[in-house]
């Protein structure tokens, strides 16, 4: 699920940048630091939507740098058990696959996957029906649902199901999407 | 409070679940003679024929080694069944507890001679009904949610095996455990390749993954759960009995002690008393259970003689009706001055004689919000009084057990009005049948306003 949210973050600045794109400086140094990291709290940080406030610098003893305290409000996606995720399969092996949905990593284990679905081993491994007409294959697409995630405080982990009803491969060229 | 439907629950419960449990430490090598399996079932059994029991009494009575049984004990403590309580206590305090026992009419042997104990730790148990219910409802509803979810795969966290070293893994570490090599899983510490652990309800011997193996594991599960609720359709049954049923509570150790000792009391000084005791349902002795006495309260005499005073001046009133429901009789007194005022107007009634009677009814409204108070006020007097009673142990009168019994009478007395609402409708007589129909419909309104408020209040206010 994506939010758009407040953060904080306490930027250092090398004296060098001080002047008059000073400010420039700050919001290009904190996309690049904050714009594709994680935080279990909040999930993945996918864009810097704007600046709300910089706060007064503080200048470190010994060092020069100057540190910054900045407010900045972000869009985030945090996934959630329950969620359902359209993904891209970027993996498969005997015993499931792996699908990344922007971020996340997600992994389906093979007793996720419908059971007329059998493994095929070979230079593409997929899993593919008894009749051959669905097939998930590295660069699928599949709409998946949550059932558990691992949160860390850097990384969050989900693994998923396709076995419900509407999950699935959804790019099948057989079918209109 | 039924006990016996619960008992049976504990007693099927033992049996479905703790029947193989060893009451042994895991230290011991286990030996033929010490098997002591099913020790779990005698002494749950043994607690369903007790209330609180000193743990070394039980223990005499079993035959069994004290240690023994509480190592059985502690275990069902934290299984949930079970309430125990510690306390250091003086022979004293012995005492009280073997009043109590004494108290329940149950003489169960080798009790006797412990008053000597002088500053010992004694552990008592109990069985907790209300969580056995609880605890067995959940075990139940968990055994067919795992089965169901291994059945359908739902919901379920794949797990990975170590074949070598045994380490386990699940699907939540998947990412970390790929190799790249050869694109499957692998032991973050010997790099053995993992297995997919077949699910542990299962039987091990099916192969991993193929389509065939997931088929059979299906229908054994099927068969486990088939079997499952087959075994413990008992257990459900008595489930479903129990479900609405109050469960019987002992409460702490000391309110036990107090309330048997009161009880005791009340069946030295009062002959009733111990039929009371004997009623305990299934035999087991239930010193506390005071609602049994709800006759008592009624047949005081000060009651009768209050009934009398009150019955005298309305003679309309059969006097059955009087003897059970008071407050019924406050409306009653009103509405019979209300007819017998109607009775001297004509049959046909204008405007006037309308809003008399509506006025009449404020009245009577009025006189009963006034007995409400007043009801109210002696409730709380006697709750006081029952304190009072129950502090003050050594001077218990069977007077003061009788206040002690006196909201379950009142509970009765209650019932009783619901009852007495309909004979009451029908003693109008026939002559005048519009105008009491008003007055009754008044009369039933303020009577179900009431219905909480019992009669006790004519005795006090
Ligand atoms: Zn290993």
């Amino acid at each position: 699920m994506f939010f758009h949210i407040v953060l904080e973050r306490n930027m250092q600045l090398h004296p060098r940048h001080f002047g008059r794109d000073l400010r420039e400086k700050l919001v290009s140094k904190l996309m690049k630091d904050v714009e594709g990291t994680c935080s279990g709290r909040h999930g993945f940080v996918v864009a810097i939507t704007g600046i709300e406030n910089v706060g007064k610098g503080l200048i470190r003893d010994g060092t020069g740098f100057v540190t910054f305290p900045v407010k900045y409000q972000c869009v985030v996606f945090r996934p959630f058990k329950g969620e359902i995720l359209e993904a891209v399969v970027s993996m498969v092996n005997k015993m499931g696959f792996f699908a990344e949905a922007g971020p996340v990593q997600i992994f389906v284990s093979n007793h996720l996957i419908p059971d007329d679905m059998e493994f095929q081993s070979g230079d593409m491994p997929n899993y593919t029906t008894s009749d051959g007409s669905v097939k998930i294959q590295k660069d699928s697409e599949v709409r998946l649902k949550i059932i558990g995630t691992r949160v860390d405080a850097t990384e969050i982990f989900c693994i998923g199901t396709i076995k419900d009803d509407f999950l699935g491969v959804i790019s099948d060229p057989g079918t209109t999407s | 409070m039924s006990i016996e439907p619960f008992n049976k629950l504990v007693k099927l419960a033992a049996r479905a679940f703790y029947d193989d449990i060893t009451a042994k430490g895991d230290n011991q090598p286990k030996s033929g003679r010490s098997d002591n399996r099913g020790i779990a079932v005698v002494v749950l059994d043994a607690l369903t024929r007790r209330q609180w029991v000193r743990e070394e009494d039980l223990a005499k009575d079993l035959k069994l080694h004290l240690k023994q049984l509480r190592r059985t004990l502690r275990f069902f403590e934290e299984e949930k069944l079970v309430t125990r309580d510690h306390r250091k206590e003086t022979a004293k305090g012995a005492k009280a507890y073997s009043a109590a026992v004494a108290a329940t009419a149950d003489n169960l042997p080798g009790r006797d001679g412990e008053e000597k104990i002088k500053l010992h730790t004694h552990s008592y148990c109990c069985l907790d009904y209300a969580q056995i219910h609880d605890v067995v409802r959940y075990r139940m509803q968990r055994m067919k949610k795992k089965l169901k979810d291994e059945l359908d795969n739902k919901n379920t966290v794949q797990e990975y095996v170590c074949p070598k070293c045994g380490k386990r893994y699940n699907a939540l570490d998947a990412i970390r455990l790929i190799s790249f090599e050869d694109d499957s899983f692998h032991c973050e510490s010997c790099n053995t390749e993992l297995v997919a652990e077949s699910d542990k309800l299962a039987s091990q011997d099916i192969g991993d993954g193929d389509d065939n193996a997931r088929r059979r594991r299906r229908e054994k599960l099927r068969d486990l759960l088939q079997k499952m609720e087959a075994e413990l359709k008992p257990l459900t049954d008595q489930l479903s009995r129990v479900k609405d049923l109050e469960a019987p509570d002992y409460g702490t150790l000391q309110a036990w002690e107090l309330r048997a000792s009161v009880v005791a009391r009340a069946s030295s000084s009062d002959p009733t008393g111990n039929d009371s005791n004997r009623s305990g349902q299934g035999g087991t002795p239930m010193p506390f259970l005071g609602e049994t006495k709800v006759e008592v309260a009624f047949s005081g005499v000060e009651e009768k003689g209050e009934i009398k005073s009150e019955n005298a001046p309305m003679k309309v009133l059969p006097p059955w009706m009087i003897k059970e429901g008071m407050n019924l009789t406050n409306e009653q007194r009103g509405v019979v001055k209300q007819e017998s005022n109607m009775e001297g107007t004509s049959a046909s009634m204008d405007m006037k004689d309308e809003k008399k009677l509506i006025s009449q009814e404020d009245d009577a409204k009025n006189l009963q919000d006034e007995y409400v108070k007043a009801y109210y006020a002696a409730i709380l007097q006697r709750q006081k009084e029952q304190e009072e009673a129950t502090k003050r142990e050594q001077d218990l009168s069977a007077n003061s057990i009788l206040t002690d019994v006196d909201p379950s009478s009142s509970r009765k007395r209650q019932r009783d009005d619901d009852g007495e609402d309909v004979e009451w409708e029908d003693t109008p007589t026939a002559g005048e049948t519009f105008k009491v129909d008003l007055n009754v419909e008044a009369a039933e309104l303020s009577g179900d306003e009431e219905d909480d408020d019992d009669g006790i209040d004519w005795e006090e206010g």
